[in-house]
């Protein structure tokens, strides 16, 4: 094992790199390999927050990282739903995240649902989720040992730079090697990087590179073989206005995106404050328009510390290059929409560790690790542009253009099969299960011409008493769940015990 | 089986189901071994299982032994269940490769229930409770495909599936190119709104009506010929399909409670008809019953198995060698993809393009799990060997086996046949071993884990034990069977 990889560096920022040298000093820390980070000044201005899948969870637990500190020192807010507002019509729907689909016998609900809305039922399909319902009412779902019983998970809103702060801190205690600065070179050999030197003049050498720089991708950009392909086409927004406004009564349990003309608003509820993006594009409107168009359409002042940042939603042609692997926007960058802001992260690190390298030739492990990324990140673009495709906006030059964008032949096939039958079409490689696409593509107002003929197999009676049931349980269910103040004041850590034990 | 399906799991009032079938077209095949997804296709369409194996001589299946695949006196078992007491992310093959290459050499083979319970020819059915190590594996069925056929035939017509005698003489289409009807020998005049083709190779409607093309799978499987046979059984009743590696092909052995059924599948690439009969007749647990058939065939599938108003089902939509009993898997999933998708009087296109999409899934996944025992192989004693060896496969399976090799890495894909057990006990069987293991295994005390594998291997052991005997079994469920000569069945 003289080829083993004994030496990581990444060289990142902000929660990615965190989680990155968390997640490998987990997994690789007792097997004698060393990971040390080279800390980028932060991209964030404290205004951003991010929006998180129920995955996180899962992630925090892996990392040993308590829900409790979380919550206390990101001020986080529980992620029960994403609410999309305006983009077909005055409507909006709720997409909740249910543990399971509601029980549809050996068939799947949303099939039972489209045969008694066509028999005149006018209970819209998100009433159907226990997540959904529970962000409606201002509460928090929990999961179910009962794979029967109603179940339901909640991701987080979190501010960006204290999260990141928490992570770090993790890091420090845990014994991995921080040093801040600035790469002034990267010494590269053969496709493969030596080292990369400081602006102090260090010169750091590793077995093993890893990029969490964000979109720049400081490392991965000085390799030769390294391209960008641009998704510009599918996800037309390229600039984001970040801003915060004061707390909502009573705090909403969902991320609120709201169509506007020419992009979309982001409200992201944390404890003391509202985390505001708008995102929009720069060949329609100038910074000082977006500005003032937030503003009235926010209703609220935005203060001196807004910022507009640039995005450019891509994917890097190979990820992993010889020795350096790009994890989340170094790798491919898409809209913060759909709570997917720490997300790519947390699949590209879980995909590196899969695929870690067993000795430094690791040509086929970087083959696969490229393939698997690259799909499900544009997987996860397809997600995002069904929104674009699917408004209802006529009229607008924006979101006409949207409408009639290219899209994937998988995109493609998943509509068609979605309005033919209402089955939602899954690839390898998906982050969202048939169930979240059902949700948006009924949330968007797709109707679908058809559906499963073996529904005509149940009983007329039981299904309507499936349907009624499911309403029921909910509806029973959600107010003995604890609101979202409640679930805060359980959950944290009291500021002054934290700060006594600390 | 279609008629079954259609008949049974679709509501009357979105199709009226007609049989067109000849008594005079022989069925092919003289043993059929299939996949635990059979069990669940009777259970779903309501055939009852001890009725079934009753009436089609049936045995039970834990999996497939393959001789002389990776070298010549190799031995491995294909499982219907995962190594280990229950399925981890990384596999369980890891922790053994873990000790393998500290010094520790276990047998792979002994952390399988299924195989253990093999090897001594014991069968019991799996313990419902998950978490117990003998709840590790399914079971499938060997039987008599003819008798099924019958059985299948009665189950429909039975169910008030119209069944009408007779060849089709000519197939009608109507303007728009889709299928109108099928004139029958007699001159009865059949129309359909949907016409699903089940004429085997011969794929009447899909091929030669609607001239969907064929795509050619024989560089990789160039087996093109068979010859099947029965003999009379001998020996203990094995629950497993064997098949034997030959000079030019492979030969198969699959139990049957009345007989075994036998069959040599070569490539005329590399040997004569004659030479493989006398091949196939001279490996024979017992006395020939009968003449040996011939079949010809060639690897390969219809460019898309739904076209227009036409769906083909097995042999009519492609063609894999039963090397690892896929067959009647493949009807089967067929049936379970076109339930969903099954369109009203309009055809759309969508629901067409999901059906091949899933069906080229399936069928590219078997193709590179079929390629895989020829092609991963050290035997260099025949010239077919030598050409699998050095044969270029499909890119897909390259990959596969080329993270096998670094680092014993099995992809878990979301569609299609074989999950990483099944990839697993083949890699290994044919001679792979990973060279490296996952480097976060290196974060477990070697010590403590090999106390742990071997006391893992002496529980299967032990377990296995106290299973019954195969035959004792399934002479529970062949009651009316019980006064056939081939058999002496031992009750304990």
């Amino acid at each position: 094992m003289a080829d083993a990889v004994r030496t990581i560096v990444i060289v990142g920022r902000d929660a990615p790199a965190w989680i990155a040298a968390l997640s490998l000093h987990k997994a690789l820390g007792q097997t004698g390999v060393k990971v040390s980070v080279v800390e980028l000044p932060s991209l964030l201005n404290g205004v951003e927050a991010y929006a998180a899948l129920p995955s996180l969870q899962a992630l925090h637990e892996l990392l040993e990282v308590d829900e409790a500190a979380v919550l206390t020192a990101a001020r986080g807010v529980p992620m029960v739903a994403q609410r999309f507002s305006n983009w077909n019509g005055d409507g909006a729907y709720l997409q909740g995240y249910d543990s399971a689909e509601a029980p549809g016998g050996f068939l799947s609900f949303v099939q039972l649902w489209i045969k008694a809305r066509a028999q005149g039922l006018k209970v819209p399909f998100e009433e159907f989720s226990f997540g959904a319902m529970a962000a409606r009412s201002g509460r928090v779902p929990s999961e179910s040992d009962d794979p029967k019983a109603l179940g339901a998970t909640y991701g987080y809103h979190l501010d960006a730079s204290a999260y990141s702060l928490l992570l770090r801190a993790f890091a420090v205690r845990r014994g991995i090697e921080v040093r801040s600065g600035l790469v002034r070179r990267v010494e590269v050999q053969a496709e493969r990087i030596d080292a990369v030197e400081l602006v102090s003049g260090e010169r750091i050498a590793a077995d093993l590179f890893i990029d969490a720089s964000g979109s720049e991708a400081a490392l991965l950009s000085t390799l030769p073989a390294d391209q960008f392909e641009s998704w510009q086409a599918h996800l037309p927004c390229d600039r984001l206005l970040s801003a915060s406004v004061g707390q909502m009564t009573p705090r909403p349990a969902f991320s609120q995106i709201s169509a506007i003309d020419g992009g979309w608003i982001g409200m992201f509820p944390l404890q003391e404050r509202t985390a505001v993006t708008m995102a929009f594009q720069s060949s329609s409107m100038t910074p000082e328009q977006a500005v003032a168009q937030l503003q009235s359409l926010a209703g609220v002042a935005i203060g001196s510390d807004a910022i507009i940042t640039t995005i450019n939603p891509g994917v890097r042609k190979t990820p992993w290059i010889g020795n350096c692997i790009a994890i989340g926007e170094a790798a491919a960058a898409l809209e913060p929409l759909d709570g997917l802001s720490l997300h790519l992260a947390h699949v590209c690190v879980s995909h590196m560790i899969t695929f870690f390298p067993v000795d430094r030739d690791s040509a086929i492990e970087a083959a696969e690790y490229n393939t698997a990324v690259r799909l499900h990140a544009a997987n996860l673009r397809d997600f995002q542009q069904t929104h674009y495709v699917l408004n209802g906006r006529a009229g607008e030059p924006f979101w006409d253009k949207a409408r009639a964008a290219p899209m994937s032949d998988g995109l493609a096939q998943k509509l068609r099969m979605f309005q033919a039958r209402g089955e939602s079409v899954l690839y390898e490689e998906e982050t969202f299960e048939a169930q979240s696409w059902a949700q948006m593509f009924l949330g968007h107002g797709c109707s679908p011409r058809s559906y499963d003929p073996r529904v005509d197999l149940i009983d007329q009676q039981d299904h309507m008493q499936s349907i009624q049931s499911r309403l029921r349980e909910i509806g029973q269910t959600i107010p003995a769940l604890p609101t979202i103040d409640a679930f805060l004041a359980a959950t944290q850590i009291p500021i002054k015990a934290s700060a006594a034990a600390s | 089986m279609a008629a079954a399906a259609l008949s049974g799991l679709l509501p009357r009032s979105r199709c009226n189901v007609r049989l067109v079938e000849s008594d005079e077209i022989g069925i092919v095949g003289v043993g059929e071994a299939t996949l635990p997804h059979m069990k669940n296709f009777n259970d779903i369409v309501g055939i009852d299982e001890a009725e079934m194996i009753r009436r089609t001589k049936a045995t039970f299946k834990l999996g497939i032994e393959f001789r002389d695949w990776g070298f010549q006196g190799s031995s491995y078992i294909h499982p219907f269940g995962i190594h280990g007491a229950s399925e981890t992310t990384l596999g369980f093959h890891q922790k053994w490769l873990r000790a393998l290459h500290a010094g520790h050499a276990f047998n792979l083979e002994d952390f399988s229930f299924a195989i253990a319970a093999s090897r001594q020819n014991r069968f019991d059915f799996p313990a419902g409770k998950s978490g117990s190590i003998s709840s590790t594996y399914s079971y499938a069925y060997h039987f008599d495909a003819s008798l099924y056929a019958a059985f299948l035939r009665e189950f429909v017509e039975a169910r008030g599936v119209e069944r009408i005698e007779g060849k089709v003489r000519d197939v009608a289409k109507s303007d728009n190119g889709d299928i109108q009807s099928l004139t029958l020998e007699s001159g009865e005049v059949i129309a359909g709104d949907f016409f699903i083709d089940c004429s085997g190779f011969r794929s009447l409607l899909l091929g030669d009506a609607l001239e969907v093309d064929w795509e050619d799978w024989s560089q990789w499987l160039p087996c093109d010929r068979a010859w099947a046979v029965p003999c009379a059984s001998a020996g203990e009743l094995t629950p497993y399909t064997r098949s034997t590696a030959r000079e030019a092909g492979w030969q198969w052995r699959i139990p049957l409670q009345h007989r075994t059924g036998n069959g040599h599948v070569f490539s005329t690439a590399f040997t004569s008809e004659e030479k493989a009969r006398e091949t196939l007749l001279a490996n024979l647990d017992g006395e020939a019953l009968g003449e040996p058939r011939l079949l010809r065939f060639q690897a390969g599938r219809r460019r898309t198995s739904w076209h227009r108003n036409c769906l083909a089902l097995g042999l009519a939509s492609g063609f894999l060698e039963p090397l690892e009993s896929t067959s009647i898997y493949l009807v089967q999933i067929a049936l379970m993809h076109l339930l969903p998708l099954f369109p009203g009087r309009e055809v759309e296109p969508a629901l067409i393009g999901e059906y091949n999409r899933k069906m080229d899934v399936e069928y590219e996944r078997i193709r590179d799990f079929l390629i895989l025992h020829y092609h991963l192989t050290s035997r260099d004693d025949s010239e077919m060997w030598r050409y699998c060896r050095a044969m270029d496969v499909p890119d897909s399976l390259k990959q596969k086996i080329g993270l096998f090799r670094q680092r014993g890495y099995i992809e878990r894909y979301r569609d299609g046949l074989f999950t990483p057990p099944s990839w697993l006990s083949v890699y290994v069987g044919q001679g792979l071993t990973p060279e490296r293991h996952h480097p976060t295994m290196d974060n477990i005390a070697v010590d403590r884990m090999v106390d742990e594998l071997a006391l893992l291997r002496d529980d299967i052991r032990d377990r296995v034990e106290e299973l019954p005997k195969h035959e004792a079994v399934v002479a529970r469920y062949a009651t009316e069977a019980a006064g056939s000569d081939a058999f002496s069945f031992s009750f304990n």
